[in-house]
């Protein structure tokens, strides 16, 4: 069984050290642990524009989120936790305010260096699993891992027996059932050694039998040291977080 | 990266085979036209070469179709006088003038046509490449033959056979002119005495091959050919002229096809960049994804220009392929529509003619990618979250 340790961030490790004696901190759940911070969102606000309307899908929202912690992000629908997520991921940028992961402020950062953080520190699961369909199983876990940056071939196998999928290594993704597609969207997100895993809506389009070993695969990687932080509407999943934070038309409450 | 080009192809069959077929068609009328362009001239050049002569000299007329009864054989309109020859001979710069009486026989029971050739020892001056199993005729009634007419007829050397075409007339098979891949291989050789009585021409001639001791002195033996006394009975044709003449007649056909293999080509561009463009459109979810796990805008513009450059390369590979099965036909086609054309294969895949359209293939390729490919690398990767379709 393949291990997930908690490792130092590549590169990143000036900012987050400044972090530590960062004295501002966020309110709304603030993780009690004194463990470096994976992630720091400070005053971020989204602004999306349709049309003449202006809609503020996330508004001045200030957390963080210690390394090794287990997030769930709640809320009703289009209260702006998918948008969070995203931003938390390098997918999009705020409107105003900053984002650090592993100490490092995404809007300093060139369109290059965000797809290397997204490829080497942060995993993500999408809802809709996300895996490329002409790929087998196991291609499409080692295919961040071809996006460069390692010299040595990943072990596919390894990870696909973390997941319980490593007799569907050859499979084709439409051989497969929802729970194992997203077990198999879970490996490929950790195929780099990811210091943050995102999750959004991961048991979203699962029975809740699967969702439940989807819960306890998080679980289990969070275990591991990796840092989780989901999305989800999944009570059983949010009550096994270490911390929730509930948006609410998007603020963040406590 | 190739392995994913390769199968995004074969995820829609049929899309991928339309796309590609309409890059085929236009990379095999640009193969057929830059073909038969080269297969054209070389044919020309072969044809010439194996006249021998630097001049044609002719009675007067059309000299295009002067030059291609001599070369391919047939009934002459008119003659010249045989004594003209001794006035070409004795010009200047004049290495030698064979004077040739060539006539055609139609025989009606099988349709097929007999070119006989009355000619002196003077066109082996002209005739170097010619390789003689036997002798060339020396005495009345000896025969030469191409070696495809004594192949087609089952003369063997020294038979006494019976000319096809002509009452009760024959001859004896003196030699036989190795194959030449030219029209001489179907031409019957005889002293031209005899084939002058034979067809009741006596001191006529049809037409006169003339060498020069070198080409630099054309101009001034045209000139003093022309400005003779029989220069006015004559038409004095150089070859190199007449080569560049008709390829003048034909560069309008080629014009032509140029122009149609261009629109081809610019239309089949366009198809495959909307083609792309929208493959990359259904795609915007996967695409996404592929950015959020960390494929940068560099690989993801390579891997939509790949897909372009790959069914571009099949394409024309394909309509090379095709251009070449389908050889026959074009040639067939094109034949009816010029002037004049060599004998031989016109359109044959030169690797030279065969990597040029290749390369032409995939320039448009990259040209007609790089608009889906630079659309889809700047997909952001929150597309992949917000957008349906494309990744299961």
């Amino acid at each position: 069984m393949a291990s997930l340790q908690a490792r130092p961030s590549c590169g990143y490790s000036d900012g987050w050290r400044s972090l530590l004696t960062n004295p501002q901190s966020a309110a709304p759940g603030e993780p009690s642990t004194g463990a470096p911070l994976a992630v720091a969102v400070r005053g971020v606000t989204k602004v999306y524009r349709r049309g003449i309307e202006e809609v503020r899908a996330i508004d001045d929202v200030t957390f963080d989120i210690r390394r090794g912690e287990f997030l769930a992000i709640t809320g009703h629908s289009g209260a702006g936790k998918t948008t969070l997520l995203q931003l938390i991921g390098a997918m999009d940028t705020p409107t105003s305010g900053s984002i650090l992961i592993n100490g490092h402020e995404l809007a300093d950062m060139q369109d290059s260096k965000l797809t290397r953080l997204r490829r080497d520190e942060i995993g993500f699961v999408f809802q809709h699993f996300g895996l490329l369909p002409t790929l087998t199983v196991a291609e499409n876990v080692a295919l961040p891992a071809s996006f460069g940056g390692k010299r040595k071939p990943p072990d596919v196998k390894a990870l696909l027996e973390r997941v319980s999928l490593q007799h569907r290594m050859t499979h084709r993704p439409s051989e497969l059932s929802g729970g194992e597609m997203q077990r198999v969207a879970i490996a490929r997100a950790l195929v780099n050694g990811p210091s943050l895993l995102l999750a959004d809506e991961p048991t979203g389009n699962l029975d809740s039998g699967t969702s439940e070993r989807i819960i306890d695969l998080l679980q289990s990687l969070n275990g591991d040291g990796l840092t989780v932080v989901v999305v989800t509407h999944n009570e059983a999943l949010a009550a096994k977080s270490d911390r929730r934070l509930l948006l609410r038309d998007g603020k963040a409450e406590g | 990266m190739l392995q994913m080009i390769i199968r995004n192809l074969a995820r829609r069959k049929m899309r991928s085979a339309v796309t590609a077929g309409g890059v085929a068609l236009a990379v095999a009328a640009m193969f057929s036209m830059l073909a038969f362009m080269l297969g054209y001239q070389r044919g020309m050049r072969g044809e010439l070469d194996r006249l021998g002569a630097h001049v044609l000299v002719v009675p007067k007329g059309c000299p295009y179709d002067a030059a291609s009864i001599a070369l391919h054989g047939a009934n002459w309109p008119c003659y010249l006088k045989q004594d003209y020859v001794k006035t070409v001979q004795d010009t200047p710069h004049v290495a030698v003038a064979a004077p040739v009486y060539m006539s055609a026989v139609y025989d009606s029971a099988t349709g097929a046509q007999t070119v006989f050739c009355g000619v002196t020892r003077e066109i082996l001056g002209l005739k170097r490449e010619w390789k003689i199993d036997g002798e060339f005729p020396s005495a009345s009634g000896d025969l030469l033959v191409g070696s495809e007419t004594a192949k087609d007829r089952d003369w063997k050397l020294g038979a006494q056979v019976t000319l096809p075409g002509l009452d009760g007339a024959s001859g004896r098979i003196s030699g036989i002119i190795r194959p030449t891949q030219g029209a001489d291989d179907l031409f019957i050789y005889m002293p031209l005495q005899d084939v002058q009585s034979q067809f009741k021409r006596p001191h006529q001639i049809t037409h006169m091959l003339v060498r020069l001791d070198s080409p630099e002195s054309m101009e001034s033996v045209v000139n003093a050919l022309r400005s003779c006394g029989a220069g006015l009975e004559m038409n004095v044709v150089p070859l190199a002229h007449l080569f560049s003449t008709i390829n003048n007649l034909v560069q309008g056909t080629r014009f032509l096809l140029g122009c149609v293999a261009l629109i081809a080509l610019l239309a089949a561009g366009a198809g495959l960049s909307n083609t792309i463009l929208m493959a990359v459109a259904e795609r915007t979810r996967e695409i996404g994804v592929l950015r959020a796990i960390g494929a940068s805008r560099l690989r993801v513009f390579g891997l939509i220009l790949g897909e372009t450059l790959a069914l571009c390369v099949i394409g024309g590979a394909a309509g090379i392929a095709a251009a070449i099965i389908g050889s026959r036909g074009i040639e067939a086609w094109l034949r009816g529509r010029l002037p004049f054309t060599p004998d031989g294969t016109l359109i044959q895949a030169q690797p030279l003619t065969v990597a040029l359209c290749l390369l032409v293939a995939a320039a448009v390729g990259c040209l007609a990618g790089l608009l889906p490919a630079w659309r889809a690398c700047r997909l952001a990767p929150v597309a992949a979250i917000q957008t349906a379709g494309g990744a299961s």
